[in-house]
């Protein structure tokens, strides 16, 4: 489904992502970790292109994203969702309007359509009787579980996550993580950065760490805890776990 | 006591002349709506190009000729461009066969391009205050460029710089007041002319005075207003 080759991003003379090449497939679910600053987000930010790679290509359903044009590329995103650290909910807009704006605006839905998804939506997330509340109302778990709703609403191919727990509370990671978990048992193609080795052991079929820009060692989650190669990623583990 | 009376009725009553300040009055609003709806349009745009220049590089050229006309309206007097204006840009040209109506145009024109440089560089800050997770949501959900500003950027940066427009829409209510120098009879020249009429300054100049303080307190609370209704979304 998405094919990166050879990508390279360099910010102002610093290699941030040094060559990397990989394939994830249909169906997956790919859990990056690894330190911070390792180029992670990084990584996640270029497969839609909300970051320019300095070179290499990024194929997603056959399509070349580099080399694509803007409107094509404002196409190709619909296809990718993606969640943020800090949620990044339209605050002037209230819930319904945050998830209902997208397939609208975009004419995929007509508004009756768009409301009937919306509550289809909230029902799936847990908060129905939000529906007419402003994000600024919300805790940061609600604002991330209406994040995942409205990413959803425009029916993506992809759920791209970019640490969707590292902002919140302890107390509040558990229902995120929770609705990413049904998401992936819906078969729900997915890609995410984090820092919860829990989610990882209990819902990635790959495992990728990734550090000093590269991919330096990727297994199931079983094998990748368990048997890790990489003294890296050992001394990564060593510290975490 | 009476001596006021006396006065009150020659400044005002006599020959009707409080009809200097009704018409007056009136140029003066629609002089400085025209201003402010032109000084709107005209400060978005620039803001907009501004800021995305500032954002993602493009749009070169326009950008280098936003900053030339924000550098020269904001680094001249409003009397002065008022007169350049009048007197050597549209110096020879009617429009539509009238004098009268030209002077109107003419003032308009030079007010609301005025006001634009100032209401260019409000809505821009606005703009960049908003997060730049605002513009990336937007693009990640399909939005173009344009369509993430039009939806999600410029209605929370015009709520954000709300009070300084207000306030830059009063301050050129006040500014218009300069008007007289292209020869169109605004409030304050109406006022002045009943002055030169009745040799008495007190009455007419407070009665502008007045005038201007009450529109502006008016605005003031129409602002407060439309910030409440705005501020819907912040409440806890």
């Amino acid at each position: 489904m998405i094919d990166i080759k050879d990508l390279v991003m360099t910010f102002s003379g610093v290699t941030v992502l040094d060559h990397i090449s990989e394939t994830i497939n249909k169906g997956e679910k790919i859990v990056i970790v690894g330190p911070s600053g390792s180029g992670k987000s990084t990584f996640l930010r270029c497969l839609n292109m909300l970051e320019r790679p300095t070179s290499g290509q990024i194929l997603f359903e056959g399509k070349d994203l580099t080399k694509a044009k803007e409107e094509e590329l404002d196409k190709i995103r619909m296809k990718m969702g993606m969640v943020f650290q800090n949620f990044n909910l339209f605050p002037h807009m209230t819930v319904r309007q945050n998830i209902t704006i997208a397939p609208k605006r975009l004419g995929l839905l007509t508004k009756e359509e768009a409301d009937a998804k919306a509550e289809e939506l909230l029902e799936i997330v847990g908060l129905p009787d939000k529906i007419d509340s402003y994000p600024s109302t919300l805790s940061g778990g609600q604002k991330q579980r209406i994040a995942i709703a409205r990413a959803l609403a425009v029916d993506p191919d992809v759920m791209l996550f970019d640490e969707p727990t590292s902002a919140l509370d302890p107390e509040m990671v558990g229902e995120v993580l929770q609705l990413m978990k049904k998401l992936a048992d819906d078969g729900m193609t997915m890609v995410v950065v984090t820092h919860e080795m829990s989610f990882a052991k209990e819902v990635a079929s790959r495992v990728l760490f990734v550090a000093d820009g590269n991919i330096l060692e990727q297994a199931p989650p079983k094998e990748f805890f368990e048997n890790p190669k990489n003294p890296r990623l050992k001394d990564f583990l060593s510290k975490i776990l | 006591m009476s001596a006021l009376v006396s006065d009150f009725k020659q400044n005002f009553i006599e020959n009707a002349r409080w009809e200097y300040l009704t018409n007056g009055l009136k140029t003066t609003l629609l002089v400085t709506v025209g201003a402010v709806l032109l000084g709107f349009i005209l400060g978005f745009l620039v803001a907009i190009v501004r800021s995305t220049h500032d954002r993602t590089g493009r749009m070169k050229i326009l950008n280098f000729l936003c900053k030339i006309y924000l550098t020269v309206i904001r680094g001249t007097p409003m009397v002065v461009q008022l007169m350049i204006m009048y007197f050597v840009i549209f110096g020879s040209v009617v429009f539509f066969g009238s004098v009268e109506l030209s002077k109107y145009i003419v003032a308009i024109l030079a007010f609301g391009i005025n006001s634009g440089a100032y209401v260019a560089e409000i809505v821009r800050s606005g703009i960049m205050a908003v997060d730049s997770g605002q513009i990336e949501a937007g693009r990640s959900l399909g939005f173009s460029y344009r369509q993430t500003m039009r939806l999600i950027v410029l209605p929370q940066a015009f709520k954000a710089v709300l009070p300084a427009l207000a306030n830059e829409f009063i301050v050129l209510l006040k500014e218009t007041s300069v008007a007289g120098y292209i020869g169109i009879v605004d409030l304050t020249k109406g006022g002045d002319i009943i002055r030169s009429q009745t040799y008495s300054a007190f009455m007419p100049l407070l009665a502008v005075a007045f005038i201007y303080l009450v529109m502006v307190m008016i605005l003031s609370h129409l602002v407060q207003r439309l910030e409440r209704r705005l501020a819907k979304s912040d409440r806890h």
